[in-house]
């Protein structure tokens, strides 16, 4: 198996860096994903690992070996396109074989070798079927079983569900991620979806502006953001102002917490960096930690602007009477109506410092 | 988007023979009739010695020509607004209509594609004639005592002129018909617009490059076309494609012949601009 | 039918494009010695007239044979250039279209003029039949390019990159992936400029040589004195030509609709 290493990789056009000298290391059998917005630089990344973009400058390394002068057809790398990508004037077997003709594999073999991963991907009586006559999930796994059943070093996916609709979208999630654990390929996996790329991958990769904001396990990106572009981007966020200070935490709970002062107090907060005391910063909050109870009982006191009900969960705007809006979203089991006063209330561990204030 | 594009002149090689065949058997030759239309007519040979501009000053000076010239672009002017007006219906009704049988309909506006131009002139000639089939059945029922003259005049002519053109009308207003989203018509009645006033002011705008495309294809097509004219408008009416190809042809007249073609060809570049201006689109030459 | 007058109009419309073909096949059987109404009786006798006459038939070989040599130029010359410009024109791309059309574009009689002096110009003349097979190439260019483009603009470059990640070379991709996908154009292409060559006029009046005339001129020149049926014949039997090629291809070759 694989290890995929990238470094410094840069992709110019024109005077504009698409990719902007971006280092990864990739694990043989993990399951990366590259998130961020549109034109963010992440499937021209995806597309340099595969061989149609060339890099500008940098490397690209398969298990040591620098792949840059390697056109895409002798990569050895397995695709899925957004679209499939499917060839339309051949049937599902004849897709998959097509990659297995070009290598040349001997047609008993080729035959053992289709009806195994169509099996992996549940389509076994689909084998005589045009791409036309397929679903749009169906579609999904033909592709991924193109790419997989010539057997690459990498399986390289770039958005492959942003055309299926919600429901077979997260089904898929599970069924790609499954499918990978079982077969256990080196995976990068391009979304800008931060659901998709947080349920399915061993590391996320955030990126913005050609240059990668954060690289980490999902829990590490949406519980300790790099900064508020990445907060913003991996999930909803309430920005508290706070002040740093002074004094140490003691205790084996408060290493590497700061004191900060805010409206809802003085909180200890997880941090990366240490601030002088006094300097204003801004602290995250996530909307699911915070705790709504009937006016009156402590913590910070606002008012419902607004609810919205959606089923497993309620979302509220509470303006606080320090003038500052949150967005709380709780489990709909307490009754709290639009223009209710309510008390709100954060623990220490729903907050992370993300820096100085600007 | 493309794969991504090599460099060298590598790619250069698909094109190259086009290149070769348009740029020596078009450009060149275009070239070279300009230079013959301000060449000496010949004595006993197509052209003589030195240059003119005498093959022009007579294509101005002689009312005969210029009056030429007019009757042949309001015969294709008559012809193109015929065409525009017979044609948008059945245009509207293959791009909209729920019909079983569109394919059907489609092939039968196709069919006169696959018929050369000389039959389908001939057949009008067949049903036109003094003795033709319309002028037979007509006074078979008593209903005219002589015959209508239907042929060696310009009805005639812009008759058949239609039915050979009027292919090239439907099909790019088919196109842009369909091109218009059903659903922006339904919008525009949903805001209170009528039937008509949502075709008017919604659809036939948006549709518009299409039916420029047919006028300006069918109006050119009738300024050059020389079969038909010249089978049915016989010796009496003649349009100046035919005239231009009688001067080469028959009297090998060839600086005169290129100064008449090049005047035909620039008065009908002229109006198909003026039309472009007229209509105020973005004209964008060919694209349906 | 939800609406009875359009639906009317258009039969009518379709009735007027119909009635000259329709016309000249059924005159065709007339037996009489002159195009009369109500015909004389059926009879197949200007068929035969028709096939024992040498100068329409050789007519009918020139025409067939000047087709072919034209839809194999211009559809290997046109599918290239519309390779290159879906693909490789870039910048150039609007300018290579213009190119392209431009012989449709262009009026046909001046165009067929100029091509005439030309090849006089450079001392081809019309003793041979390169200036005609020339002149019908041109013309039938811009018909495979207007195809073979179409079908290439909707050819997804993503089926190359997949085609190239399952390791595909250039020449196997364009053989298998590209060559199948964009076949029905290429053949439609072919198909049309096949028919604008076969019945094409102005330009063969112009450019023909002694004893090259091709069909449509040899029946024009018929027309000009003749009435009889003869004519209707051989008008018939080029409009089932014309037909036997469409539906040929369309069986052997595969114009049709694909499955997919």
């Amino acid at each position: 198996m694989t290890e995929v290493s990238i470094e410094r990789l840069t992709k110019t056009f024109g005077s504009a860096r698409a990719v902007d000298g971006i280092s990864i290391r990739i694990a043989d059998g993990e399951f990366i994903s590259l998130l961020g917005p549109s034109g963010c630089g992440k499937t021209t990344t995806l597309k340099m690992i595969a061989g149609f973009e060339e890099a500008s400058e940098g490397a690209i390394r398969f298990d040591g070996k620098d792949v840059v002068n390697v056109p895409a057809e002798k990569r050895d790398i397995g695709m899925v396109f957004q679209n499939y990508a499917l060839f339309p004037h051949m049937t599902v077997d004849q897709n998959l074989a097509f990659g297995l003709e070009m290598r040349k594999i001997a047609k008993p073999e080729m035959l053992s070798r289709i009806a195994k991963v169509l099996d992996m991907v549940q389509l076994g009586g689909y084998s005589d079927r045009y791409p036309n006559q397929l679903s749009g999930g169906q579609q999904q796994r033909v592709a991924l079983a193109r790419a997989l059943v010539i057997e690459p070093k990498i399986l390289l996916l770039d958005e492959p569900l942003a055309n299926l609709d919600a429901k077979l979208r997260e089904e898929m999630r599970v069924f790609i991620r499954d499918l990978q654990r079982r077969v256990g390929i080196t995976t990068v996996y391009v979304t800008h979806d931060q659901a998709e790329a947080m349920t399915m991958s061993d590391r996320v990769v955030v990126m913005f502006g050609g240059r990668i904001a954060q690289i980490g396990a999902p829990s590490d990106i949406y519980e300790r953001p790099e900064n508020l572009e990445v907060a913003q981007f991996v999930g909803q966020v309430n920005l508290v102002r706070g002040t740093i200070l002074g004094g140490t935490i003691t205790g084996p709970a408060g290493a590497g917490k700061s004191r900060v002062a805010s409206v809802f107090g003085d909180v200890a907060v997880d941090s990366r960096a240490d601030h002088a005391p006094g300097t204003a910063v801004t602290l995250s909050l996530r909307p699911e930690a915070i705790e709504l109870k009937p006016a009156g009982q402590g913590g910070a006191q606002g008012k419902v602007m607004a609810r919205y009900y959606s089923g497993s969960i309620i979302d509220y705007r509470i303006a606080l009477d320090s003038s500052e809006t949150l967005h709380v979203q709780t489990f709909p089991n307490i009754r709290i109506a639009e223009g209710d006063r309510v008390s709100v209330h954060a623990p220490a561990d729903g907050f992370w410092l993300l820096g100085a204030a600007q | 988007m493309m794969p991504a594009r090599r460099k060298g002149l590598g790619p250069l090689i698909l094109i190259a023979p086009a290149a070769v065949l348009l740029g020596v058997f078009l450009v060149l030759p275009y070239l070279n009739i300009v230079v013959m239309s301000f060449r000496m007519p010949g004595q006993g040979t197509p052209y003589g010695a030195g240059f003119t501009i005498g093959n022009y000053t007579k294509f101005f000076v002689d009312s005969f020509y210029l009056l030429q010239v007019a009757n042949t672009l309001w015969i294709g002017l008559i012809t193109t607004a015929i065409c525009l007006v017979v044609g948008f219906p059945v245009a509207w009704q293959l791009a909209r209509g729920a019909m079983r049988f569109r394919a059907l309909a489609y092939g039968l506006v196709l069919s006169p594609l696959l018929v050369g131009i000389v039959i389908r002139s001939y057949g009008w000639t067949i049903l036109l004639g003094n003795a033709g089939l319309i002028n037979r059945t007509l006074t078979g029922m008593g209903l005219i005592d002589r015959p209508l003259p239907l042929m060696y005049n310009a009805l005639g002519i812009v008759i058949a002129l239609v039915h050979v053109f009027l292919p090239f009308m439907i099909l790019p207003i088919m196109a842009a018909i369909q091109g218009v989203d059903p659903s922006l018509e339904s919008a525009a009645r949903s805001l209170g617009a009528s039937r008509f006033t949502a075709f008017r002011r919604i659809v036939l705008p948006l549709c518009t490059p299409g039916i420029q495309a047919g006028c300006i294809l069918v109006f050119v097509l009738s300024l050059s076309a020389y079969v038909t004219p010249s089978l049915i408008g016989g010796l009496r009416v003649k349009t100046m494609a035919v005239t231009v190809v009688d001067a080469l042809i028959d009297t090998f007249q060839w600086p005169w012949g290129s100064a008449l073609a090049l005047m035909l060809s620039v008065t009908g570049a002229l109006c198909v601009v003026i039309f472009a201006r007229l209509t105020r689109m973005k004209w964008k030459v060919g694209r349906t | 039918m939800k609406r009875p007058v359009l639906t009317l109009y258009c039969l009518l419309v379709y009735a007027f494009l119909l009635a000259p073909i329709l016309v000249v096949v059924g005159a065709s059987f007339n037996a009489g010695n002159f195009l009369t109404f109500p015909p004389q009786g059926l009879s197949l006798r200007w068929y035969v007239t028709f096939f024992h006459n040498d100068v329409f038939m050789r007519a009918i070989r020139t025409s067939l044979w000047v087709a072919a040599v034209a839809t194999v130029i211009s559809g290997t010359i046109g599918t290239m250039a519309a390779l290159y410009y879906v693909q490789h024109a870039g910048r150039w791309k609007e300018a290579v279209r213009i190119a392209m059309l431009a012989p449709l574009l262009l009026p046909e009689v001046l165009t067929a003029i100029a091509l005439l002096f030309f090849v006089y110009a450079i001392g081809i003349g019309t003793t041979t039949m390169i200036g005609m097979v020339v002149g019908h190439v041109l013309i039938t260019l811009p018909f495979v390019f207007i195809n073979v483009s179409a079908s290439l603009e909707s050819f997804d470059p993503s089926w190359d990159m997949a085609a190239r990640s399952l390791g595909a070379g250039r020449l196997t991709r364009f053989r298998r992936i590209m060559l199948p996908l964009i076949k029905p154009g290429v053949i439609g292409g072919a198909l049309f400029a096949f028919i604008i060559s076969f019945d094409t006029f102005t330009i063969s009046f112009m450019l023909k040589g002694i004893g090259t005339s091709t069909l449509p001129i040899q029946l024009f020149d018929y027309l000009r004195t003749n009435f009889t049926p003869e004519a209707a014949a051989v008008s018939t039997v080029s409009i089932v030509l014309t037909l036997v090629v469409v539906i040929v291809s369309e069986k052997v070759l595969g114009l049709r609709i694909h499955r997919f």
